[in-house]
C-alpha cells in the first residue's frame, strides 16, 4: 500500500496509508503513514467494534492535518500476537508423511459428516451476518471436500470456475472449505480468535486433516504448479513457523 | 513490538527479502479541509464481488467496489493472514459504513460512489498502470481523499 500511495498523490490525490510492516513504510516514503502493531488481516483493529474501527480511522486522518511530511506515525495500541507472528501457523512439527494418508473416501465420509453438523451453524451465521464469504470457488459446499480428495488421490479435476486452472481452483476450493467452517464455528460459540480457529481447524477437524492429506501427496506430485503451490506455504498456513515445511524448500519464496 | 526482526523465519525471510526501489522524493498533496474530504478506499485485500473474476496470484489489475456492496469474496493468494476478521465483519478490512457514519456526522464530507481493491501480493511497480488508471476515475467521482488498507 505504500508503494501505491505516490501513484495517488501525483494524481493529486491526498492520501494516508496504514500497514504492518514499519520497517517498509519508513523506505517506501509514503507522505502520511501509520503503523498498526496489530496482527495481519485486521487493520482496523478489531471486528464489530465501531467505535474501535473510527478511532484508528480518526487516528489515520488526523495526519492530513500535519504542514509537513513524510510522517510515519505509530497507533498507539497493541493487539499482541504470539512469538512475533501475525497470522496462524501450523506447529512445523506437525506433519503428515504421505505414508500416514490412508482411505481417502472413509475420511472424506467424515468431512460430510462434520459439514452436515456444522450446516445449521453456518446458516445462523449468514442470517446474521446477512453475508457470506464462502464462494470464491463457485462450487456448492457439499462438493468441497470431494474435490479435494479428487486431487489427494491423484486427480485433477477441472476448476470449478471458468477461465480459472485447476490449481488456482483447488486452492479456492480449500479457502472455501475453511470459510465455512470458520463462519459456522465463530458464530455458533461466539469466538474471534484466529489462533484458537487455526488450532481446532488444522489439529481437530478432518476438514483439517484431508488437506494435510493432500499438503502430503503434493510434496510427491511431479505437477509443478501444486508443488510450488506447497513450497508456497499456500495450501496450509506455515508463513510464519519457525522453519520450512519438512520436505520443501520454501524456496517459492 | 512486532519489527521484521521479531518474526519468525520463513515469513521474516520472504518479507525482509521484498525489493523496494529507492524513493528519493515524496510528492505532497496539500490536503482538502475534512469537511470537503470525499473519501475512496485502496484496499490490497484482493477482495470482489461475487462473481467477478478472481484475482490471479500476481494481479497487477484490481477490482471496484461501489460502496453499498456488501456480497463480496476474497481471491488473495496468501494464507498467512487472518481472515477470521473479515468474516466477522467488512468493516475490519474495508470500513464502508464507518466512512459512511462519519459522512453523516460531518466528520468528513462523502464517501466516494466506488472502490478499489488490489491483490496485495503483486510487486507495486507492476500495479502502476492500474493505480493511474484508478486516479483518474475517482477524479471523475471528485475523490480527494484516498485511505489506503492493507490485509
Amino acid at each position: 500500500m505504500s508503494g501505491l500511495a505516490r501513484y495517488f498523490e501525483e494524481a493529486d490525490l491526498s492520501t494516508v496509508v496504514i500497514g504492518f510492516v514499519r520497517e517498509h513504510m519508513q523506505a517506501y516514503k509514503p507522505p502520511r503513514a501509520m503503523w498498526l502493531n496489530f496482527p495481519m488481516g485486521r487493520p482496523l483493529g478489531k471486528p464489530n467494534n465501531p467505535d474501535y474501527q473510527k478511532k484508528v480511522i480518526r487516528a489515520a486522518f488526523e495526519l492530513f492535518d500535519r504542514s509537513t511530511g513524510p510522517v510515519l506515525e505509530d497507533f498507539p495500541d497493541v493487539i499482541p500476537v504470539r512469538d512475533g507472528r501475525m497470522g496462524y501457523a501450523i506447529p512445523p512439527e506437525y506433519v503428515v508423511s504421505r505414508n500416514d494418508v490412508g482411505d481417502v473416501d472413509a475420511l472424506l465420509a467424515e468431512v460430510q459428516a462434520e459439514i452436515a453438523q456444522l450446516r445449521p451453524a453456518y446458516d445462523a451465521a449468514v442470517t446474521a451476518r446477512g453475508r457470506t464469504t464462502v464462494g470464491a470457488s463457485d462450487l456448492d459446499v457439499n462438493l468441497l471436500a470431494p474435490h479435494i480428495a479428487e486431487f489427494v488421490k491423484g486427480g485433477k479435476p477441472k476448476s470449478p470456475r471458468k477461465g480459472l486452472s485447476p490449481i488456482p481452483g483447488l486452492k479456492l476450493v480449500i479457502e472455501d472449505l475453511q470459510a465455512f467452517y470458520s463462519e459456522a464455528r465463530t458464530h455458533r460459540d461466539d469466538i474471534d480468535d484466529f489462533e484458537l480457529l487455526g488450532e481446532w481447524f488444522w489439529m481437530e477437524t478432518k476438514a483439517g486433516l484431508l488437506i494435510m492429506w493432500l499438503e502430503a501427496v503434493a510434496l510427491h506430485t511431479e505437477d509443478k504448479i501444486l508443488r510450488q503451490v506447497v513450497d508456497m506455504s499456500l495450501v496450509t498456513p506455515r508463513f510464519w513457523s519457525v522453519g520450512p515445511l519438512p520436505g520443501s524448500s520454501a524456496s517459492g519464496w | 513490538m512486532v519489527m521484521i526482526p521479531d518474526m519468525p523465519d520463513v515469513g521474516r525471510g520472504f518479507i525482509q527479502d521484498l525489493s523496494i526501489p529507492p524513493i528519493s522524493e515524496t510528492h505532497w498533496t496539500l490536503p482538502v479541509p475534512s469537511s470537503e474530504r470525499r473519501v475512496a478506499i485502496v484496499s490490497s485485500a484482493a477482495v470482489s464481488r461475487r462473481g467477478d473474476k478472481p484475482f490471479s496470484w500476481l494481479a497487477r489489475d484490481c477490482r471496484v467496489l461501489n460502496k453499498n456492496d456488501r456480497d463480496l469474496i476474497m481471491t488473495h493468494v496468501a494464507v498467512e493472514y487472518d481472515r477470521v476478521a473479515w468474516q466477522l465483519d467488512l468493516n475490519s478490512i474495508i470500513p464502508l459504513d464507518r466512512l459512511e457514519e462519519m459522512a453523516s456526522d460531518g466528520e468528513i464530507g462523502s464517501v466516494a460512489e466506488d472502490h478499489y481493491t488490489f491483490m496485495g501480493a503483486a510487486d507495486p511497480v507492476d500495479m502502476e498502470k492500474s493505480a493511474r488508471e484508478t486516479a483518474e476515475r475517482m477524479k471523475q467521482d471528485n475523490v480527494n481523499t484516498v485511505f489506503l488498507i492493507p490485509v
